[in-house]
């Protein structure tokens, strides 16, 4: 406040003046720069949430000997475009025994959970303006920060179960049951595994456990080897992807959105996707040290050229994030779906039990050798 | 212990990592999808495409006429005087709305001037572009790609 105070009576000659200024650089510190970064965020993160499903048919059809879409546009890059209008364009139907209300809420619900985590994500090192002052590379660094991804991701199941109850048929239905049977078998690994990561940066905010494996000198997934692998298998059932994509079943069995159409069951999509980069992005700052330059000493290089650390931070970051990318259209490319029996299994037999004899691992780890 | 392995093997997943494995070979493989428009397909020699005549070695003997199941070949000798000189066909008519792509018509053709092209793309936006003439027949779309041998009765790469 004393920089805020002294900059504005330098500016104006009264004091009248100078807390009309004064005012001003409040309010664009408390409004104006968060909500410039939160279109900058939400364009950034539609743009790519759109380009990750091209980037997931052209790899699929790679894997499957094919070439996947490449007709529209040059490599098939406009292909989101063409997709993003047909389902504009198409008729929008609500079935006659489903709940209006419920039935044209269900998306939005689902849809708005998506894009929350990205809020509390740290993309790089703090950009330095010319004029002395800082602006962080995220939305809201709040203390909470991966309480609140867990918190919200757990929320969009919501607008699956309302979607499926709300259409009036029983195969949506169905289909949202096995997703609220998922749900219990993936939240308690993944919420664990995370636990394991925050003993050991010693911080619930990202951009704090970034900056301890910073302080480490190695990323996360060497002593949480376990916890990465716990998370890299519950983090596919969070985003119902192959092979666990029960509520959906893209494949064969019918899912929560079979009465949508048009851009409600774009919404759908669209979330989807966007749960599968928020988790890609989760992974990459948890285990991956995030925008941390490999091989590179950060600090030294931030405070010699900080701005071109920044720049290179959000490189890094997509970099790695879209390593998890990868993996989740290389897994879905290679195995079939699994019951939710199966999923159960795993879940509460498998995972569980690695998860908790990892806390206790990685607490041992944290008490005798990363003092 | 058999409980135990069984676990160590449930959490090593030794087979997943082999789907894995076999899925990124799948990745470095030379892919099948043939990019049609852009690339043209590589048809064996003996495609049946639309029908070829060559109006120059015909000699108006009616054979393909008689042979053909759907009827959609007419053949009109020249006048007599011009016949005993010039053999070649007054008018030559294909309907290719109903030409079977059967090869009947090619067989009895002693000169061989009737045969399949390899042209398959035989959409048409009017039905006037399904029949061909003495003028439009002979036209041959692949031209540029093979000439045909008469004495073997076999396409030549050019």
């Amino acid at each position: 406040m004393s920089r805020l105070a002294r900059s504005a009576g330098n500016r104006g000659s009264t004091p009248r003046e100078a807390k009309r200024a004064m005012t001003y650089e409040v309010l664009l510190n408390t409004v104006g720069w968060p909500l410039a970064k939160i279109v900058v965020l939400l364009a950034a993160v539609l743009t790519v949430v759109a380009y990750i499903g091209w980037f997931e048919r052209r790899l699929l059809g790679l894997f499957q000997s094919r070439l996947g879409p490449n007709r529209v546009g040059p490599l098939g890059l406009l292909q989101p475009v063409a997709d993003g209008l047909k389902l504009f364009l198409k008729e929008d139907i609500v079935p006659l025994n489903a709940r209006p209300f419920l039935f044209k809420l269900a998306p939005v619900f689902a849809f708005f959970p998506a894009f929350l985590g990205f809020a509390v994500v740290s993309w790089a090192l703090p950009w330095a303006t010319p004029s002395g002052r800082h602006h962080g590379f995220v939305v809201a660094d709040v203390d909470l920060g991966i309480l609140l991804v867990l918190a919200v991701s757990s929320l969009g199941i919501f607008g699956i179960i309302l979607g499926g109850w709300s259409s009036g048929s029983k195969y949506p239905l169905m289909g949202s049951l096995r997703s609220a049977s998922q749900m219990l078998a993936y939240e308690i690994p993944l919420t664990l595994s995370v636990i394991a990561v925050i003993l050991l940066g010693g911080s619930f905010r990202l951009s704090d456990i970034v900056a301890a494996q910073q302080k480490l000198g190695a990323y996360f997934i060497l002593p949480g080897l376990l916890a990465f692998g716990v998370y890299l298998i519950s983090a596919v059932a969070e985003t119902n992807r192959v092979p666990f994509d029960l509520p959906e079943g893209e494949s064969e069995i019918i899912g929560f959105h079979t009465e949508y159409s048009g851009m409600r069951f774009g919404f759908f999509f669209v979330a989807e996707y966007a749960n599968m980069v928020l988790i890609s992005v989760i992974a990459a700052s948890l285990f991956l040290g995030g925008y941390d330059l490999p091989g590179v000493d950060d600090a030294a290089l931030y405070a010699a050229h900080p701005n071109l650390a920044s720049a290179l931070g959000v490189f890094a970051f997509a970099a790695k994030s879209a390593l998890f990318a990868y993996f989740y259209v290389w897994i879905r490319a290679t195995f079939p779906r699994y019951r939710y029996d199966q999923l159960l299994r795993i879940g509460w037999v498998v995972l569980l039990p690695i998860a908790l004899a990892n806390v206790a691992l990685v607490a041992l780890l944290k008490l005798w050798l990363l003092r | 212990m058999n409980a135990i392995g069984r676990f160590l093997q449930m959490v090593t997943f030794p087979e997943l990592l082999k789907g894995m494995a076999i899925t990124t070979k799948y990745l470095a493989k030379p892919k099948v999808t043939e990019s049609y428009p852009d690339a043209r397909p590589v048809l064996p020699y003996r495609t049946k495409g639309r029908l070829h005549v060559e109006i120059e070695t015909c000699i108006s003997c009616r054979m393909c006429e008689k042979a053909c199941p759907e009827g959609c070949i007419r053949v009109y000798p020249p006048p007599k005087e011009v016949f005993k000189t010039d053999k070649r066909p007054a008018e030559f008519y294909l309907n290719q709305e109903h030409c079977l792509h059967c090869g009947l018509c090619v067989d009895p053709c002693p000169t061989g001037s009737i045969h399949h092209s390899q042209e398959f793309e035989l959409a048409v936006v009017h039905y006037d572009d399904l029949l061909f003439d003495k003028e439009t027949l002979p036209y041959d779309l692949d031209q540029k790609r093979f000439r045909w041998n008469l004495l073997e009765n076999v396409p030549v790469k050019k």
